[in-house]
């Protein structure tokens, strides 16, 4: 009885932080959940960050992308220096312990350019077998 | 292993083989008296052969092979290897096979314990000082004495006293561009050494020391200065001398072995040329008697890399800001079309070069025809003021290749054969070893390998020699076969005419005058270029200065990359490239078609016996160049007159019909038509000209860049300029005063 | 190893209903490949000499029309000395297209004869071969070597230019 009690608690809580039930219905569209939890921070692209310790490893630690992705958010959105935090690789959030940044960091890190008119094209390094022939600029 | 190899020779023997040993035997006995021929037992098995012939020889009539590693069927004896060895009944030693001639009622033991171990010990002392580095020698895989380690060596050596003293170590010597060294592997067959005095005529090479510290080298480093040094890599049975180009780059089972023939010269000696991956990584010399023998010429052999440089791969249109852009095929197609449209047959010609094949040969004529136009020339010109190109026995090596075996004087006009012909001078070289043949020139005073009698440098000299003035024609009226060869190159000069008239009259009265045997031809051309007897039969003309006079609004170039015709010539003519190369030819084009090399196309060429072979397609054309005849289809297709041949097939068809010779492959049409061609050429008096008769090429450094593929490849620019860096004129000639 | 049939028929009493054991193989053994002679009952029916097994040789229709087989002996490798090679007939196949892969830049093709080079004991069984799979051939004639007749006396003759210059 008291679990649905609670249950009930709980949702009332989401949809409480997530800013009522219009946008809860909202974020429910675009991620398909609405989870209640304890804000961590924001990094440098808007993604906020939360936890739950009531749900276990690896549903206790979420991030909620910029809603300037829209539905196009992607996994490396995630900032390098939250990677760690969201995939328990460490226990401290950057808020709290900001990591060491050596000098061979990035200072900008860019997301997967996949399927995007920029996306990587590999290209051949080899000379190729046959070599044209270019002509000479010689004018009639 | 070795009772394995020797069972399966005979089951193989047993069946089919029969045949050819018989074949064999009969073609021995054709030219000897049946009586002549002695018996000897051959592994108990009786076999007849002429006397004198070899121990080994009399096994191969018997169909055995006897192991060998300085023998060769074309160099002389060495006996020096011992490989060879067999057990002859009644003699106290095996007997180096190689070098004892036979005697009758020989009892040859070819498998005997005794003739194993010999060859067993002589397998051990080879291996002594040979060292192992089969797994990064070049060789591997194709390497006789790896081969024959396996078959016939044992499986440990006892000399283990290089344990401590190591293998003998011998310093590389450098040998030029072409030729690799590794001499530790040398097994002092000398079949290099004997290669370059005998066949090649240079005595570059030679051996010092004796015992163990004998060595193999040019004594001094010096580049070995032969147009033919490739075959020493052939030769060599270990990998002692390898290929400089090809170091490193395949082995010989990854590769792809495609028969087909060379173009850069106009014997089409025969090759292999062997592929991987769309890659032509080296070319070989493919055994034909009556062509190149097992020889092949170190053009044909080392420029395969043109074949990658500087190729045509996309068509190309002049812009209007006068730089040739690259393009689609349909915009180059219809940019000809548009200006084809606004001319008339008269205005248009064409001119072939020298490495055309008959195919496109064949299509381009039947375009030009097609359009009214009759202007199709031939860059290398050819006298035709008399019957000149009618008649074929006036532009052909009459005689063929294999007949200066046969002959007993040669006279050589205007021509260079070392360098025009590397193999027919190689095959001159053979016939004055073994048969004493005569050889005088006129023309350029040039080491031809050999000594031979030089008359000068006149054109007078050939009339003097038909009226019997001259002091040599007492020689030539006593030669029994007598040879004429005439370069084409002498032909380029004005007074043409008057040479082939006075080279024909001559061949004509030796011929008639001499007693002869019948079907015996005297007068031969010797061609620089592989399209150029095919061009002749299709009725190609010459006409350089015609193209210059005429001043054509459209000139179709096929291949033509000799520099004869220029941009000044014509200031508004519109010039259409096909060929392969960006060369001398596309330089002045307004349009550049892509077309196929001699290795991408299967194509007719007709040397300069007048003996029709096919080259065959062996790797796909680069880029988007096609097939030379299939440009001209879809050009006539374009211009709404479409040649009446969808394939190769029907283009062949069409090629019997323009000459039967074209299609007839292997064969030599024997044209008999000499007689009439002086009665007609006896109506023109051409008049001769006072200058001295000049060869194309008098030395080493002219002979490797001569044409589109060659003047592209790195190795043959590697080669003019270490003979350049040498510094080593072969100027000096051996050449007698007049006798 | 392909295997051939020679025709038999008038050896044979039953006609074009032949066994097994009279199957020749390639290089015109009998040793091997077959059973026993003695057993008289017929196993399978072999189809004649002029009857097309090309319906059956799984070969794809565009690479068995339109191609040129060409019957010769193979010359001597000019980089060895042995001889061997040189004893049977082979067939080679007109070469097709070949390109490189994009991906790993190996040379690809799409030609299964590519690959194959039958060899035959005979010509006659190459012949056979092809107007059973259907494949138009040429025939490149056997060339006659020419041997020399050659003495180790000539390398020191005092009045013939075959004398040694160099050692």
């Amino acid at each position: 009885m008291t679990s649905i009690v609670q249950n009930f608690r709980n949702l009332a809580l989401s949809i409480k932080q997530n800013g009522g039930l219009y946008r809860s219905i909202l974020q429910l569209y675009r991620v398909d959940e609405i989870k209640e939890g304890e804000y961590i921070g924001t990094d440098r692209n808007g993604n906020r960050y939360y936890q739950n310790k009531r749900f276990f490893v690896g549903r206790s630690r979420w991030v909620i992308y910029n809603e300037k992705y829209g539905l196009d958010y992607d996994g490396t959105h995630v900032d390098p220096e939250w990677h760690g935090w969201l995939h328990y690789v460490r226990d401290d959030p950057p808020t709290v312990k900001p990591p060491i940044t050596y000098k061979w960091v990035t200072p900008n890190p860019q997301e997967n350019k996949t399927g995007t008119p920029d996306n990587y094209v590999p290209y051949s390094t080899v000379k190729p077998k046959i070599e044209a022939w270019v002509p000479k600029s010689n004018k009639k | 292993m070795n009772k394995l190899i020797i069972n399966s020779s005979k089951k193989l023997l047993s069946s089919s083989l029969n045949k050819n040993i018989l074949k064999s035997q009969t073609a021995l006995l054709s030219n000897v008296v049946p009586d002549n021929r002695i018996e000897v037992f051959v592994d108990d098995k009786p076999v007849l052969v002429q006397p004198g012939v070899t121990v080994l020889q009399a096994c191969a009539e018997a169909g055995v092979e006897i192991p060998r590693f300085c023998y060769h069927e074309r160099l002389a004896i060495a006996g020096n290897c011992r490989m060879c060895l067999v057990e002859i009944e009644r003699t106290p030693k095996p007997v180096a096979s190689c070098a004892m001639p036979v005697m009758k009622g020989m009892k040859i033991k070819t498998d005997s314990p005794v003739t194993r171990k010999a060859r067993e010990g002589v397998m051990e002392f080879m291996l002594v000082n040979h060292p192992l580095d089969c797994p990064v020698c070049d060789q591997g895989g194709e390497c006789d004495l790896q081969d024959q380690a396996m078959a016939f060596g044992s499986d440990r050596s006892r000399f283990t006293d290089n344990l401590f003293s190591g293998k003998r170590a011998t310093e590389d010597k450098n040998l030029g561009p072409l030729v690799k060294t590794s001499m530790n592997r040398c097994i002092h067959c000398t079949r290099c050494v004997r290669f370059a005095s005998e066949v090649a005529g240079v005595d570059d090479l030679g051996t010092t020391g004796r015992g163990n510290d004998m060595q193999i080298g040019t004594y001094v480093e010096k580049l070995l200065a032969s147009e033919v040094s490739g075959n020493v890599i052939d030769l060599c049975p270990v990998g002692a001398l390898t290929s400089k180009p090809y170091a490193f780059t395949a082995r010989p089972w990854e590769l792809r072995k495609i028969s087909s023939i060379d173009v850069l010269d106009a014997l089409g000696s025969n090759i292999v040329v062997q592929h991987r991956a769309g890659d032509v990584m080296r070319i070989l010399p493919r055994l034909n008697e009556d062509i190149n023998e097992e020889w092949l010429d170190d053009k044909a052999r080392f420029s395969y890399d043109g074949l990658r440089r500087q190729r045509l791969v996309t068509p190309m249109v002049r812009g209007h800001d006068g730089l040739l852009k690259p393009c689609e095929w349909d915009d180059a197609f219809y940019a000809i079309a548009d200006k084809l449209s606004r001319a008339s047959g008269s205005q248009i010609a064409a001119l072939a070069g020298g490495l055309a094949d008959a195919e496109s040969l064949v299509a381009l004529k039947d375009l030009m025809n097609r359009l009214g136009s009759e202007n199709v020339f031939v860059e290398e010109s050819f006298p035709g003021q008399a019957s000149g190109t009618d008649l074929r026995s006036n532009y052909v090596a009459n005689s063929g290749i294999t007949n200066l075996e046969q002959a007993d004087l040669v006279l050589l006009v205007g021509t260079n054969p070392r360098y025009e012909a590397p193999l027919y001078n190689t095959r001159i070289r053979k016939s004055l070893v073994h048969n004493e043949l005569k050889v005088a020139l006129i023309g350029s005073q040039v080491n031809l390998s050999y000594e031979y009698d030089y008359l000068g440098d006149s054109a007078q000299i050939l009339e003097d020699l038909l009226n019997g003035k001259h002091e040599y024609s007492k020689f030539l009226a006593k030669a029994k076969k007598p040879l004429i060869v005439l370069g084409s190159a002498a032909l380029q000069r004005k007074d043409g005419d008057a040479l082939l008239n006075l080279a024909t009259r001559l061949s004509e009265k030796l011929r008639t005058q001499n007693g002869c045997p019948n079907d015996w031809r005297v007068f031969n051309v010797l061609h620089r270029w592989a399209s150029q007897v095919a061009a002749l039969d299709i009725g190609y003309r010459s006409g350089i200065e015609q193209i210059k006079a005429q001043k054509p609004k459209i000139l179709y170039l096929l291949g033509a990359d000799e520099d004869l015709v220029s941009r000044v010539d014509g200031d508004d003519t519109f010039i259409i490239y096909q060929g392969h190369h960006g060369d001398r030819g596309a330089e002045i084009a307004d349009v550049v078609l892509p077309g196929a090399a001699y290795t991408e196309k299967s194509a007719t060429y007709v040397n300069t016996e007048g003996r029709a072979q096919q080259a065959s397609f062996v790797v796909a054309p680069p880029g988007k160049a096609k097939e030379d005849w299939q440009i001209l289809r879809a050009l006539s297709d374009v211009l709404g007159n479409p040649l009446p041949y969808d394939d190769l097939d029907a283009l062949r068809k069409r090629m019997g019909e323009v000459s039967p010779t074209l299609t007839s492959y292997d064969k030599i049409e024997s044209a008999s038509f000499l007689p009439l061609s002086v009665s007609l050429s006896q109506k023109v008096k051409p008049a001769l000209s006072k200058e001295p008769i000049r060869a194309w090429q008098t030395e080493l450094g002219d002979f490797y860049m001569t044409n589109p593929i060659s003047r592209a490849s790195l190795t043959m620019a590697r080669c003019v300029q270490s003979f350049k860096k040498t510094n080593e004129p072969v100027k000096q000639t051996q050449a007698n005063a007049n006798p | 190893m392909s295997l051939l049939v020679r025709n038999f028929s008038k050896l044979n009493p039953l006609g074009s209903i032949r066994s097994y054991s009279e199957v020749v193989n390639v290089f015109g053994r009998r040793s091997v490949d077959t059973q026993a002679a003695d057993e008289k009952k017929t196993i399978a029916t072999i189809p004649e000499n002029t009857e097309s097994v090309k319906e059956v040789s799984g070969h794809p229709e565009v690479h068995l029309t339109g191609r040129l087989a060409k019957i010769y002996v193979p010359p001597k490798n000019s980089m060895q000395s042995g001889t061997f090679g040189t004893r049977r007939w082979r067939i080679d196949f007109d070469n097709r297209d070949r390109w490189e892969n994009p991906l790993m830049g190996w040379g690809s093709s799409g030609d299964p004869l590519s690959s194959l080079q039958p060899e035959f004991g005979s010509k006659e069984d190459a012949i056979v071969y092809c107007q059973r799979m259907g494949f138009r051939y040429v025939v490149e004639e056997e060339r006659e070597i020419k041997r020399r007749i050659k003495s180790y006396g000539a390398n020191y003759s005092w009045n013939k230019r075959t004398r040694v210059s160099t050692k």
